[in-house]
């Protein structure tokens, strides 16, 4: 019940807000039930229905596989979810634990946060290609690198938080009645960050995807034959004249939620505690 | 017409689907040259009228919903945002009730002043810190040029609540409205912020609200006093006729909660009970529950503001002083 | 003295170092307090009396010095050292609105403290227990339920006393405990401070900068500056005699209200 009213709270009269919610709903259910909805298995090749234009059967037409690009792109919501969620907490639990002990143990933290900064020099993308091409194509190691990229950004911000918490007369009180290390990094200053990582964690899954369409663009990200929005545009880019609906469909598909999963961050971001709202800047 | 005057001021809290009165007509003025000194417990709607004044209420819950406000004849509830917020940089400034909140943790004091004085003048990053330091020292804090690069946690409280005066008075303001200003000074440094505060008053004529529930720091340094209960002004004077009198019975009941300095007594005169919360449905009077001179008619009649002398409101069936 | 103090404070100093530079916030404080006793800690802001308390209270750490508690000096002793002991050397902190944790319940938060140190045995005890101190410091036992922003700064200062009070502490540290309130409120938890520190005998180190609480609340008085007490004596003889030229400015200082006293 609580829950349900403060999440209205925070959507109310914001048109934008809600339409972004309702888009990345169904992108949840598609996510969930691709197999039941999808009309054709995603990986059937067939030579004769090549290039395809949209209309019935095929909703988006076909690939030059011959495969049905609806039922891909179904199941490339399911790419999306697991990536975005994958990436979100690979990021907050390395990135999250780095920042919030560097904060809390401030010898720790010289160290640990020079590494950060260090890494934080080189863009997002870059970083990302450079782990990439270490490793093997596959959607366990592509999440794990997009969490990784993100991790420093979030070990920035959780530092930040982490800083402006410890600093509050409550710790001082939970030290002062023999609370140790453990409980008051994970009774009282966690809790206190949970609005604030929910945030970042959208703004993360956001991020994600664009960081996974870029990867698959590139042919780094996940395997070519797995159905993602990224593989999909990456496979099909040289056909882009001959079959723009190959590419109109999946880069909608990637704008209208990363777009979404934005406004839904930005809504969240500014219902939460006026003091972190400064940290959370983006990723 | 006076610099500031607020006619009948409501302000209202959203709980749920109700819209709650908290603060409930109230009236006042001030003009340049004078300062009006705001009195009352906790809770009972002062930072929110000074807020109100300087257009902080928007998204908060709380609204502004009846009365006027008049800043230099010109109506503040009708301006644009754009307008007011021009107001709210240059001719008005506010000290915070919370000097930990306002400042930010993560950056030096000096660059907050400086990014403070950089917003409302045409300064250079040089000048203005080297303006920054001056305000430090204005302020008595000790060695200025190298503590403007300290972070708000190195300082002491009454030292960041300093600062925060430094940075109200960077603009030059005509209107000061000082939330608890000195709270978490001591005295001798409390006596200098005020100072400060009536120097700045002497040199550009700035019209200074002082909200404090210090009685003493009201009576030395104000010209006249409202005192304030339950978003509602039950008491205002000139100071010397307010403190002469003590018509009111809360007033008198705030006075004698004070811990004396020149004489040991066992036990405080509390004013028992509390004030009531918002929302709550008090007949009569909202202070009888309270009083020790209530009677029956205090019960069922809410009293309206009587002018028992020339300037001296008061919202009392049997005010002290008066013909009971 | 005959009896020994419970705490005695020898030489106390707190430096920070900074980009460099060394601030001597405390810089040589000596003082003692007898077991029951209030001393009052008065001083201009920032001389260094709220680092005194956190010194004592290993929030922060001494430079040099000794504080013996029953005469172990608690100054030198590693934080599991000191975790015993905190239990009789407590504080009440400043800021009602800021010192409770907003995402614990006030049973949460009371609980804590007995847990720790082991003085519950069970849920039910410390409930019991919770309930007995709430009451102590006036409120009812249904706030056990409710979270710190549902409280009046008051009463949030009274749930501050009561995790204090519920480890029935030997030393409270009171640094600014009534500053925040306003002074109906301030006079009210002030009687209750001063009635729970009669009926438990506990001792306690009033840290101030309202002269008129300090004298209303102490026993002795020791007024502090740039570090360093100007002066100790009793409450009477600081505030009718005062020797130190510091603390007779601090007395001039006060804001008075004339025509009053003599209407009460
Ligand atoms: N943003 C808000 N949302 C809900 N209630 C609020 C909000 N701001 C203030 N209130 C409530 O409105 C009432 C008046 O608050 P206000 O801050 O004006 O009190 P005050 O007189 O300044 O008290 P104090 O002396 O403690 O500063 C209080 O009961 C407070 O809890
Ligand atoms: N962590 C810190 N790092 C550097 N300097 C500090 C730190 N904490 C306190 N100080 C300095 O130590 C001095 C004493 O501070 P302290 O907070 O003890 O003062 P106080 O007497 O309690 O003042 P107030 O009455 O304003 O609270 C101040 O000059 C302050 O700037
Ligand atoms: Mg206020
Ligand atoms: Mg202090």
């Amino acid at each position: 019940m609580m829950a349900v009213a403060s999440i209205r709270s925070v959507f109310a009269g914001r048109t934008f807000a809600q339409i972004g919610l309702v888009w990345l709903a169904f992108v949840a259910l598609a996510a969930i039930f691709s197999p039941l909805i999808a009309p054709f298995d995603p990986y059937e090749i067939d030579p004769i229905a090549r290039l395809t234009e949209p209309g019935w059967p095929h909703l988006f037409g076909t690939d030059h596989f011959g495969r049905d690009s609806f039922s891909r792109a179904l199941y490339g919501a399911r790419m999306t979810v697991l990536i975005g969620l994958g990436a979100v907490i690979v990021a907050l639990l390395t990135g999250g634990l780095v920042g919030m002990l560097s904060a809390y143990f401030t010898r720790l933290g010289h160290v640990l946060m020079r590494g950060v900064d260090v890494l934080m020099a080189f863009p997002a993308l870059l970083m990302a290609l450079v782990l990439m091409t270490l490793l093997e194509r596959s959607v366990m190691n592509t999440i794990i690198v997009i969490g990784v990229v993100y991790a420093t950004t979030t070990a920035r911000i959780l530092f930040g938080m982490t800083l402006k918490l410890k600093g509050e007369v409550f710790v001082d009180a939970a030290v002062c009645s023999g609370a140790g290390h453990a409980s008051i990094l994970f009774r009282h200053i966690l809790p206190n960050l949970v609005s604030p990582l929910l945030v970042q964690a959208s703004f993360i899954f956001a991020f994600a995807q664009l960081q996974a369409a870029a990867l698959d663009f590139l042919g780094l990200g996940l395997p070519p034959e797995v159905p993602s929005w990224g593989n999909m545009l990456s496979e099909e880019r040289i056909y882009v004249t001959r079959a723009p609906w190959l590419l109109i469909f999946p880069g909608a598909l990637i704008i209208l939620s990363v777009f979404s999963m934005n406004l839904v961050g930005d809504a969240m971001r500014d219902s939460i505690d006026p003091r972190f709202k400064d940290d959370i800047a983006g990723v | 017409m006076a610099l500031l005057d607020v006619e009948n001021l409501e302000i209202s809290i959203r709980f749920g689907h109700e819209l709650l009165p908290v603060v409930r007509g109230v009236s006042f003025s001030v003009d340049e040259n004078e300062t009006l000194g705001i009195v009352g417990e906790s809770g009972c709607g002062k930072s929110l009228t000074a807020l109100a004044i300087m257009g902080l209420l928007e998204g908060s819950g709380v609204r502004v919903t009846g009365g006027r406000m008049r800043f230099g004849g010109r109506d503040l509830l009708a301006m644009s945002a754009d307008e007011r917020r021009h107001i709210m940089g240059n001719d008005m400034a506010m000290i915070f009730q919370e000097p930990m909140t306002s400042l930010n943790p993560v950056y030096r004091v000096g660059d907050q002043i400086i990014e403070a004085l950089q917003q409302h003048r045409n300064l250079s990053r040089r000048a203005a810190r080297r303006r920054a330091i001056e305000l430090l020292d204005l302020v008595r804090i000790p060695e200025p040029d190298s503590r403007v690069d300290s972070f708000p946690h190195q300082l002491s409280g009454g030292q960041r609540q300093r600062v925060m005066i430094a940075m109200a008075l960077s603009c030059d303001p005509k209107l000061l409205i000082a939330d608890e200003p000195t709270t978490a000074l001591d005295v001798t440094v409390q006596k200098e912020v005020l100072d400060l505060m009536l120097d700045l008053q002497k040199r550009t004529g700035t019209a200074i609200i002082l909200i404090s529930h210090d009685l003493g720091v009201i009576a030395e340094t104000c010209n006249s006093v409202a005192v304030m209960y339950w978003g509602r002004l039950v008491e205002t004077a000139p100071t010397d006729a307010l403190f002469e009198t003590l018509a009111h019975p809360y007033t008198r009941g705030l006075l004698h909660s004070i811990p004396a300095i020149d004489r040991d007594v066992d036990w405080l005169d509390a004013i028992p009970g509390r004030v009531p919360t918002i929302g709550e449905q008090i007949a009569g009077c909202p202070f009888h529950p309270r009083c020790p001179r209530a009677e029956s008619r205090c019960r069922h009649e809410v009293p309206q503001p009587r002018e028992i002398a020339p300037g001296h409101l008061v919202e009392c069936h049997f005010p002290y002083g008066g013909d009971r | 003295m005959s009896a020994q103090p419970l705490l005695d404070v020898r030489d106390l100093k707190v430096h920070f170092r900074t980009r460099g530079r060394t601030v001597r916030a405390v810089d040589g404080v000596s003082f003692d307090i007898a077991p029951g006793e209030v001393l009052g800690l008065v001083g201009e802001s920032g001389c260094g009396k709220s680092t005194v308390g956190r010194a004592l209270t290993q929030l922060e750490r001494a430079t040099a010095g000794q504080a013996l508690f029953e005469g172990q000096d608690i100054l030198s002793m590693s934080r599991r050292q000191f975790l015993p002991l905190r239990r009789h050397i407590q504080m009440i902190f400043q800021d009602p609105y800021a010192s409770l944790n907003p995402r614990l319940t006030v049973a949460q938060t009371l609980s804590e403290p007995l847990f720790i140190h082991k003085i519950a045995r069970s849920r039910k005890d410390a409930q019991a227990r919770i309930a007995e101190t709430l009451d102590l410091v006036g409120l009812g036992p249904e706030a056990m339920t409710r979270y710190p922003h549902e409280f009046s700064g008051g009463q949030r200062q009274r749930i501050g006393i009561a995790r204090v009070m519920i480890l029935e502490p030997k030393l409270v540290i009171a640094d600014e405990a009534v500053s925040a309130l306003d002074v109906s409120i301030q006079a009210q938890v002030l009687n209750l401070i001063k009635k729970l520190q009669r009926d438990s005998g506990m001792a306690m180190l009033f840290i101030s900068h309202d002269l008129g609480v300090v004298r209303h609340i102490s026993d002795r008085v020791a007024v502090m500056s740039a570090g360093k007490i100007v002066e100790t004596g009793d409450k009477s003889a600081i505030f009718e005699a005062p020797q130190d030229a510091y603390t007779r400015r601090l007395l001039d200082s006060i804001p008075r209200i004339m025509p009053l006293k003599e209407t009460s």
